[in-house]
């Protein structure tokens, strides 16, 4: 059987976990290509006009895996960390799916909500249940794909902590984002391109304190922005996508604990006609001035 | 001098919201729409990409700080909507500016909410106040469901709005339990002074969608009285009486209405909260497809996180049990007549459709 994943949303949640675990369940998974602007074309004429940028994207990829599997994989994500929720839309994901542009596909689904049940148990679960298999090989399957997904993220977090004696530019925004080849890795490149030393918000430490923020993802990068040392870091740069209804709400908070701590904040929106010109342009101001900065306050 | 506390616009519902206020020993600073210059502050001031409801409140809260209000009460939900932050938010936009204003939080902030703990009213008198505040909110509940009903039907267009201001302006000014029982029966009385055309047979309307936008009227362009003046008989499905029993886990009277019973009818199409009202949402439209209504009206601020998600399963159950939904989002550039031509050809294309009787979905048939 084919399974197909949307290389979106939750595939950037956890990364390899997802491909590991249905092959291990004997499936043929297949991860749809990377995003780009064909995708969004392609969801354009299908999609909610109102939808967030993610979201389109998302839809892009579920439309582009249509012909060639035989399932689509899609969850209902209440909450990927204990006690924290996530945006609404990942609660209607699944339904809006199956009504909107998945129409008649089979859907293979979980619910993942870590306050209600771990997610490896879940997981072992749909193996069980709805594949069949036998139990040695559903709880292999499920410890082999987070060994998988812990090591990619372990990887990512030593390659963002590694020093190079200058101070780094963050870069904030939702895994999603960040990992998206149409929405975060434009500005990436640019900025290797540029030669700015930068580090990319991880998000491996499920060991989170509740705080007043319930949405886990940014819960995190609140945490990172009050620890942040403002000695190591030069500045933030937070990827937001259009019509996000969450980034709304915290980029301002977030905005304010940067003016309080005296570091560079700057918001990139990105959306769906972002042209290559205007995000250089900015890119490259911004880092003139942060050098500016870093010559001001050496003298 | 008794301190002032501004509360947010519910529409009608902020009548029954103001009693409350005074339960507390506080003198409410009220209205039951956001006007326009509120609104105007509220857009200066607030990030431009939230949703419509947050810059009306904002603006609602700095005009109430302009004439000197002292405190503000915001409610706070525990959902997953933004709605949840909004509180916070606009407290820190408040001090940003400058302002003196103290906002506080409603609900779940523990079991004794800060906002009851800083005003510390006498415990009988609050009690009492808030019985009769209750009361207001039924008396309102039946003045809405009148002026939904003769609305549609009235001989002399204008009239049943008018009669509506006039029953809230008085209830507004009672103080008793008892005064504002004798008004619930009187309000009966009033609305059947109005002559109807009872050979009419109006086009049923449900309104469904986020709260804000069902209830203040500015947010809304008016939609109860464009559809009512058209000759609609609409259904609004927020009324205050009926969500208090919701969200309490009881039911007063119409077993139909709560939150448990919503969730089993979305089942098929929608299995979990979303957040908002949008499960509601998904319910009411199964629900009135097979009561006969002839259309749905969904109202959403432009962006809305649960209500935009669920619109691709409105269009679903639109299609799977015919019965067709309007789908509108309101921002600030939103215009009534951008609105009302929506609308009026949307009810062009339902008159046309009752009469080729093309509802072959076996619900209840309007006669």
């Amino acid at each position: 059987m084919k399974i197909g994943i949307p290389r979106a949303f939750y595939y950037h949640f956890y990364p390899g976990l997802w491909e590991c675990f249905f092959r291990r369940l004997g499936c043929e998974p297949l991860v749809s290509s990377r995003s780009t602007q064909k995708t969004l074309e392609a969801a354009a004429h299908r999609t909610e006009s109102e939808n967030c940028l993610p979201q389109k994207l998302f839809d892009g990829h579920a439309l582009s895996l249509m012909e060639s599997v035989d399932a689509l994989f899609v969850p209902r994500i209440h909450s990927i960390v204990k006690a924290h929720n996530c945006c609404p839309r990942f609660g209607a994901l699944l339904d809006a799916t199956r009504a909107g542009i998945a129409r008649g596909m089979p859907l293979v689904s979980i619910d993942i909500n870590e306050t209600a049940m771990p997610l490896s148990k879940t997981l072992f679960r749909l193996a069980r249940q709805t594949f069949g298999v036998r139990r040695k090989t559903a709880h292999l399957a499920v410890k082999e794909a987070f060994s998988v997904m812990h090591r990619q993220l372990a990887g990512e977090a030593t390659r963002q902590q590694k020093n190079c004696g200058q101070p780094k530019l963050l870069i904030l925004g939702h895994p999603y984002t960040l990992h998206d080849h149409f929405i975060g890795e434009p500005v990436i490149s640019k900025l290797k391109q540029l030669q700015i030393p930068l580090e990319r918000m991880t998000f491996e430490d499920d060991n989170i304190v509740p705080g007043d923020i319930l949405w886990c993802v940014f819960n995190k990068m609140y945490r990172k922005l009050q620890r942040t040392d403002t000695r190591a870091c030069a500045g933030v740069i937070q990827i937001s996508t259009f019509n996000c209804g969450a980034d709304s709400m915290m980029t301002e908070r977030f905005r304010r604990i940067c003016r309080h701590k005296g570091l560079p904040y700057m918001l990139l929106m990105v959306d769906e006609h972002t042209g290559k010109t205007g995000l250089d342009t900015r890119l490259e101001a911004f880092a003139d001035s942060l050098s500016w900065r870093q010559t001001e306050m050496a003298k | 001098m008794t301190e002032r506390l501004a509360i947010p616009n519910l529409g009608n519902y902020t009548v029954a919201l103001a009693a409350m206020t005074r339960a507390m020993g506080a003198e409410p600073w009220w209205s039951t729409y956001t006007n326009d210059h509120a609104m105007a502050l509220g857009l200066a001031a607030a990030p431009e990409s939230l949703c419509l409801p947050f810059k009306a409140h904002l603006g609602h809260f700095i005009e109430a700080d302009d004439a000197g209000v002292e405190n503000a009460l915001m409610v706070n939900s525990i959902g997953s909507c933004r709605l949840n932050y909004y509180r916070e938010m606009i407290a820190e936009t408040l001090k940003d500016m400058g302002r003196k204003i103290r906002v506080f939080g409603l609900g779940f902030d523990g079991f004794k909410p800060p906002v009851i703990r800083y005003f510390d009213p006498p415990r009988i008198f609050f009690l009492r106040t808030i019985a009769m505040a209750l009361e207001k909110v039924w008396t309102i509940d039946a003045i809405e469901l009148q002026t939904a009903y003769t609305r549609a039907r009235e001989v002399n267009t204008g009239e049943t709005s008018l009669l509506m201001e006039q029953c809230l302006r008085e209830l507004s000014e009672i103080n008793t339990k008892k005064a504002v029982k004798q008004f619930h029966k009187e309000v009966y009385q009033r609305f059947a002074r109005i002559a109807i055309d009872k050979t009419r047979n109006p086009l049923r309307i449900g309104l469904i969608g986020e709260v804000s936008l069902l209830r203040d009227r500015q947010l809304n362009q008016n939609m109860e009285q464009i559809l009512g003046h058209r000759g609609v008989a609409i259904k609004n499905f927020f009324l205050l009486g009926g969500e208090i029993g919701n969200n309490f886990g009881f039911s007063l009277g119409n077993k139909k209405n709560t939150a448990r019973h919503l969730a089993r009818v979305a089942k098929p199409y929608l299995e979990s909260e979303v957040g908002g009202h949008a499960r509601d949402s998904v319910a009411h439209t199964i629900n009135c497809a097979q009561a006969g209504f002839d259309a749905m009206v969904h109202l959403c601020p432009a962006g809305c996180m649960p209500e935009v998600s669920i619109r691709p399963i409105l269009r679903k159950i639109s299609e799977d049990m015919h019965i067709p939904i309007l789908q509108l989002s309101f921002d600030e550039h939103t215009s009534i007549l951008g609105v009302v031509t929506r609308v009026e050809a949307f009810l062009d294309i339902l008159w046309t459709r009752r009469r080729k009787d093309l509802r072959d979905f076996g619900g209840r048939r309007v006669k």
